[in-house]
């Protein structure tokens, strides 16, 4: 495009009419990814390497669950043919320690191994398969530990310690009211313990990437879920200059929490940095990705619940016991989102809650969508149902008399003015109702049909005082058009074109006119991490800040052009015009070049970093704990087969308070994609470990959802501006999962009249249930 | 460690295969005990087609041959001699997206992404061969395909509307 | 050295001459163990382009089932329970790969189509270049986990099953699709009004139930009957704890489905489905 400095030759009658205007917050704007992806031509990690990797590396890992390494014998590896060098900790040039929020877990072995995962060495071969070989080579001389198995064993008297500090990793408390008085006055206490388990993310994009070290920058090119943070921990454990350090994150498939901690990066770095200027290829195998990577935490949740005569609550009492396995990572947020989230929705004046993290020889835990606060949900909602049961009361009467409204408090203590909570199961349970419920007449008799509900609240960001803060730039393009640059990476969510969508809004253009670069720490500025629903919030703010200095940046322009005020500018669809005479227009590309020649930039960035109060230590109160709540409510119908245990999911209506939905199809699927991650941990995801070994590490007996499994999905998005969100919007990535194990566990139990404890509800579980309720006996 | 060693690199002999794939003449040598799955990705670079469980439990790496849909992590490259592959690749004309392809894009099926050409292969197949199917040939024809992100339902309306498209 | 015979009598000639050549055809099973690292085949006989393993056909009294059969194939069968055995088979493109003929060789207790098998009865013929063929009873195929009648230099060419018998079959897997059994049952009644029960994933092969089958053979088929014959499956069954499942249920739900298909047979004859949740599926 030819540079025009004057506006001499521009036209001030229109050649065309100008579209009418089309908001792009709101609209389903087609995925700016999708037709990469559907032609195959989208490039995933695994994907780099046919054409781009020189040398291949595979990584050693570790056949104990606890034990002290005697002896590293590379010997027999580095004889494989092709075989160019085997690496262990002592070549690691940093700290060789890696970890989100607490760093303490070694990238390659050194003295011990903690879990049956834990990395020992890198290999580095002209071909996968002599690295493959080489692996197999590498000969390890353990002297083996006592292996704690399970958070009993870790608790055990006279348990092995696993830490000098023992087997408690931490403790987080919640302190309000007097709960030894609410409980003693109480008309109706009920008391139960619920065992949530352990869960793979099962993204099915396995970890792979690339990684060269041309001799200044090493160029990672390795899925993540927050580049700038990554670089920071590589550039730690690998001794090297952060700002030597570039991630690139290629297309990725699914992350779910499941990227959060550190995974081949590292290992492709200390690969790169022995071999320069060579391409070196890292891939897992399904297999590999399951014994290496965290999982969600599992939970023992004591939860003792008190109302009064009317049902209204007066105390809760929980102990939580969360399976840290072997390493800290991400655990201690998680421990604190399960207390802050440990009475969901509701009003309770007294709460007393005691979380410890419990160290084993298991995978170590962490993020995981939902994050400890749906394992919570999972007992609340259960505790209301029990509750209703044991006051005779209705169980939407119980929960409605004791939900939120705007300017109650949660476990928190943080006042909610957007408690919606009312509204979001209201539409479920009228969702619900339009079609007749058709009960159990005329059900075989082994069959029982059931409905259940749940209503579940979700603090959105890191909160507690984490500093939690987005940067994005944006620019305006010769043609008009404008680049979003932003940190945060698409996993799949859609952030691509939340972002763009809001900064296409702000800036009046065209879908067609918008760009976006992501997640690439060279080219784009920093924009936290793509979990704790935060990135529409938070980097959308961002966002928007930096495309409403745009805005007036171009107004400004404009109305110089036109002649006019630039509060009578206005822009729609790539055109300026006076707004009460459109004949008199310039379009953005001539506004482009008129705004550089008057020294305007047309580049503007955006920091968003809200405050969030830290949690006083001791009673976990903050009136500022999270940056804001969101609401949700399921309804779910089910069949149970009696006799062999078997549960079908008929119904679920899935209605969430999204704020503003950027791209309706993009929340929609998050709500649906959650209900399906939440019917799989309700009925048959579980990581099964036998003395530290996962016995299932692969999906024939990692159990996922199919299409068969998922009913037809009935999402109701309720849009209530969010003060505080880019157009009103705050997110919704993670309250679907948690709203959707519970409704189903709430009408299993309406079915049968047993309420399950223990997930997954699988056939067996449920077998079992229904054979102690009748009195015959089962051995466990 | 594997129960039994990774076998050393020049352990296994190579087999040449002359296949057609997405209309093109393909000949190319690999290992024995390569499978088709690799033998796409690493040998001839078509990397569309994906791989996630190697199990055969996710349908990722779901391809056609001869028109029909296969599992081709659970298939030796030697096995497709003189057989007809049709890869995510081989499905849009130039610019022009398959019908299917189009609708996935439409209805938001693709999220990560990462299972969606397998997805489309299946549907592919499945619309090869029936000018009517019900709702439950629908969900069967998928049932091998896992997703990990949408919960099925912008799935089963992508292929619908593909369906009613290609029906009128 | 990938061998790719198109005619029995080739493949039966590497079969002998190739000892330790890897014998695949919907090569489903071999690849699985390939890519968990446990088999590195270095030569292959692919029977898949024998085209007269793949035929499926009947003499009026029986069903002649071409080893090379796909499940995809089974899926259109007349019988009930190795239609559905067939079509509990993983996905619609592993059905299009998976074999009947491999099924049998791999012999798992979780093998959906022998307990079909099974149930009904037959017979598989094995064959070899030196010796020819013969018939063995499918019941005394399976020697022991992952042990079976095939020799060294055999292949199974074809399966005989009675053309006409009535079936039933059910699996209890963790999810909708896609399962492999957590326990799986097929009955059958012949025409000669003899039953015959067989069950998955409740022993170290593929297991049929002899006594039971004699209680019911006393017929005629009551409810008490049905029961007197559940309980006698539950003492026949050997299954184990694993992690898929314990014994305890395993055991339990042989019963269950014992009597939950045979009463259907009872009432129902051959137009029955005993599928759990058919029976709810109109809300």
């Amino acid at each position: 495009m030819t540079p025009q400095s004057t506006k001499t030759d521009a036209p001030r009658t229109p050649e065309v009419t100008i579209p009418p205007a089309d908001h792009l917050v709101g609209k389903n704007c087609k995925r700016v990814d999708g037709r990469e992806k559907v032609t195959g031509l989208a490039m995933y990690g695994a994907d780099l390497f046919p054409q781009a990797a020189d040398l291949f590396a595979k990584v050693v890992r570790s056949e104990e669950a606890h034990a002290d390494i005697v002896k590293i014998d590379t010997s027999a590896a580095l004889a494989v043919g092709g075989v160019l060098g085997v690496y262990t900790h002592a070549d690691v040039g940093g700290t060789n320690i890696h970890g989100l929020i607490r760093r303490d877990h070694p990238a390659l072995a050194e003295k011990r191994v903690r879990y049956r995962g834990d990395a020992i060495a890198v290999v580095v071969a002209e071909s996968e398969r002599s690295a493959e070989a080489a692996r197999d080579r590498v000969h390890v001389e353990y002297s083996p530990l006592p292996v704690v198995a399970t958070m009993e064993e870790a608790l055990s008297d006279g348990a092995p310690r696993l830490y000098p500090e023992g087997n408690i990793m931490g403790d987080k408390r919640i302190r309000r009211g007097d709960v030894d008085a609410a409980l003693a006055a109480a008309h109706c206490v009920v008391t139960d313990t619920f065992h949530t388990q352990t869960v793979d993310h099962a993204f099915l994009d396995v970890e792979a990437g690339t990684g060269i070290w041309d001799g200044h920058t090493l160029t990672l090119n390795a899925p993540g879920q927050w580049v700038h943070e990554e670089r920071r921990l590589i550039a730690l454990a690998l001794g090297i200059p952060v700002e030597q350090v570039r991630i690139i994150q290629p297309v990725t498939g699914g992350a779910f929490g499941g990227r959060e901690d550190i995974s081949i990066q590292i290992y492709l770095g200390l690969a790169a940095l022995k071999h320069p200027g060579k391409t070196i290829g890292l891939r897992y195998d399904r297999a590999e990705s399951m014994r290496a990577r965290h999982k969600r935490h599992a939970l023992k949740i004591e939860y003792t619940l008190a109302a009064d005569r009317e049902g209204t609550l007066t105390a809760a009492r929980i102990t939580v016991h969360s399976d840290e396995g072997a390493y800290a990572s991400t655990g201690i947020a998680v421990m604190r989102k399960a207390a802050s989230h440990a009475t969901g929705p509701y009003r309770v004046p007294a709460i007393e809650v005691d979380v410890y993290g419990v160290h084993t020889n298991n995978n170590p835990t962490g993020a995981m969508r939902g994050f400890g606060a749906c394992q919570m949900a999972i007992a609340y909602e259960g505790m209301m149902d029990r509750l209703a049961d044991a006051l005779e009361m209705d169980r939407v009467a119980l929960r409605k008399r004791n939900m939120i409204v705007p300017g109650d408090p949660v476990t928190t203590g943080q006042r909610i003015d957007n408690a919606s909570v009312h509204e979001c199961l209201d539409a479920a349970l009228a969702k619900f109702n339009e079609r007749p419920y058709p009960g159990n007449d005329g059900l075989p008799p082994h069959l029982r049909r059931g409905w259940g509900m749940s209503a579940i609240c979700f603090g959105l960001g890191y909160g507690d005082g984490f500093p939690d803060c987005s940067r994005a730039r944006v620019e305006i393009n010769p043609d008009g058009g404008a680049t979003v640059y932003t940190g945060g990476v698409e996993v799949g969510q859609g952030l691509l074109n939340t972002m763009m969508q809001i900064a296409g809004e702000e800036l009046g253009l065209p879908f067609e006119k918008m760009h976006v670069v992501a997640a690439d720490t060279e080219l784009t500025d920093e924009s936290g991490s793509s979990s704790a629903t935060r990135q529409t919030y938070f980097t959308g703010n961002a966002v928007r800040i930096a495309a409403s200095e745009l805005r007036e940046q171009i107004l400004d322009v404009a109305g110089k052009w036109l002649n006019v005020h630039p509060h009578e500018v206005t822009l729609q669809q790539g055109w300026a015009f006076e707004t009460a005479n459109d004949a008199n227009r310039v379009s953005m590309a001539r506004l482009y070049d008129e705004g550089l020649a008057r020294g305007y930039s047309f580049k503007a960035t955006g920091l968003f970093k809200p405050r969030t109060v830290p949690e006083v230590h001791g009673t976990g109160q903050s009136p500022r704990a999270f940056i804001t709540y969101l609401f949700g409510a399921h309804v779910s119908q089910v069949l149970v087969d009696i006799e062999t245990g078997e549960v079908k999911v008929e119904r679920h209506i899935a209605a969430h308070d999204v704020g503003k939905a950027i791209n309706p199809q993009s929340v929609e699927g998050q709500i649906v994609g959650g209900v399906a991650q939440g019917l799989g941990m309700a009925l048959m995801e579980e990581v099964v470990y036998k003395k530290g070994r996962i016995l299932n590490a692969g999906f024939t007996d990692y159990i996922i959802p199919t299409i068969k499994d998922l009913p037809p999905v009935e999402a109701i998005i309720i849009e209530h501006d969010d003060p505080g969100g880019p157009f009103g919007a705050h997110g919704v990535g993670e309250p679907p999962l948690i709203g959707a194990v519970p409704a189903i566990l709430s009408a299993i139990y309406d079915a049968t009249g047993v309420a399950p404890d223990t997930l997954p509800v699988t056939p067996e579980r449920m077998w079992r249930l229904l054979r102690m309720r009748d009195g015959v006996p089962v051995p466990v | 460690m594997p129960s039994a060693l990774a076998p050393l690199p020049d352990d296994i002999p190579l087999t040449r295969i002359t296949c057609t794939i997405n209309g093109e003449q393909v000949v190319a040598d690999a290992p024995v005990d390569c499978t088709l799955l690799t033998f796409l990705r690493d040998i001839v670079g078509l990397t569309g087609t994906k791989g996630a469980c190697l199990e055969g439990e996710c349908g990722s790496c779901t391809v056609l041959i001869d028109g029909k849909p296969v599992t081709s992590c659970l298939m030796l490259a030697g096995q497709v001699n003189g057989r007809t592959i049709t890869t995510v690749e081989g499905l849009a004309d130039g610019d022009a997206l398959d019908v299917i392809q189009e609708k996935f894009v439409e209805t938001g099926a693709a999220q990560c992404g990462y299972c969606t050409p397998g997805l489309i292969m299946s549907a592919r197949a499945l619309l090869n061969d029936n000018p009517s199917i019900s709702e439950s040939e629908l969900l069967t024809a998928l049932e091998g395909n896992i997703c990990r992100c949408t919960g099925y339902a912008s799935i089963v309306e992508a292929v619908r509307r593909a369906h009613r498209e290609l029906k009128s | 050295m990938f061998h790719q015979p198109v005619d029995i009598e080739t493949a039966l000639r590497l079969r002998g001459e190739r000892p330790d050549a890897t014998v695949v055809n919907g090569c489903t099973d071999v690849s699985v163990a390939r890519n968990h690292g446990m088999l590195h085949p270095r030569e292959v006989i692919d029977l898949s382009r024998i085209a007269s393993l793949k035929t499926i056909e009947h003499d009026g009294d029986n069903l002649l089932i071409g080893a090379g059969a796909t499940f995809a194939q089974l899926g259109k069968c007349h019988l009930k329970a190795l239609r559905e055995a067939a079509l509990s088979v993983a996905g619609p493109a592993i059905r299009n790969q998976g074999t009947i003929g491999g099924n049998l060789v791999t012999a798992s207790p979780a093998g959906d189509g022998c307990v079909a098998l099974l149930a009904m009865g037959g017979d598989v013929e094995l064959a070899s270049a030196a010796r020819g063929s013969r018939w063995v009873d499918v019941r005394a195929f399976f020697l022991g986990y992952r042990k079976t009648e095939l020799a060294g230099d055999e292949l199974v060419t074809r399966v005989r099953v009675p053309y006409n018998p009535v079936t039933r079959w059910y699996k209890i897997g963790k999810r909708g699709a896609v399962n492999i059994s957590l326990v799986c049952a097929a009955v059958a009644r012949r025409t000669d009004g003899s039953f015959g029960l067989a069950y998955g994933c409740v022993g170290p092969i593929p297991l049929f139930a002899p006594k039971a089958e004699r209680v019911l053979a006393r017929g005629p088929l009551t409810d008490a009957l049905i029961a007197e014959a559940a309980d006698v499956v539950e003492s026949e069954v050997a299954p184990i704890d694993d992690h898929r499942g314990s014994a305890d249920y395993r055991r339990a739900m042989c019963r269950t489905l014992t009597t939950r298909l045979l009463a259907d047979i009872a009432k129902n004859g051959d137009q029955g489905d005993a599928d759990a949740f058919s029976a709810g599926a109109a809300a």
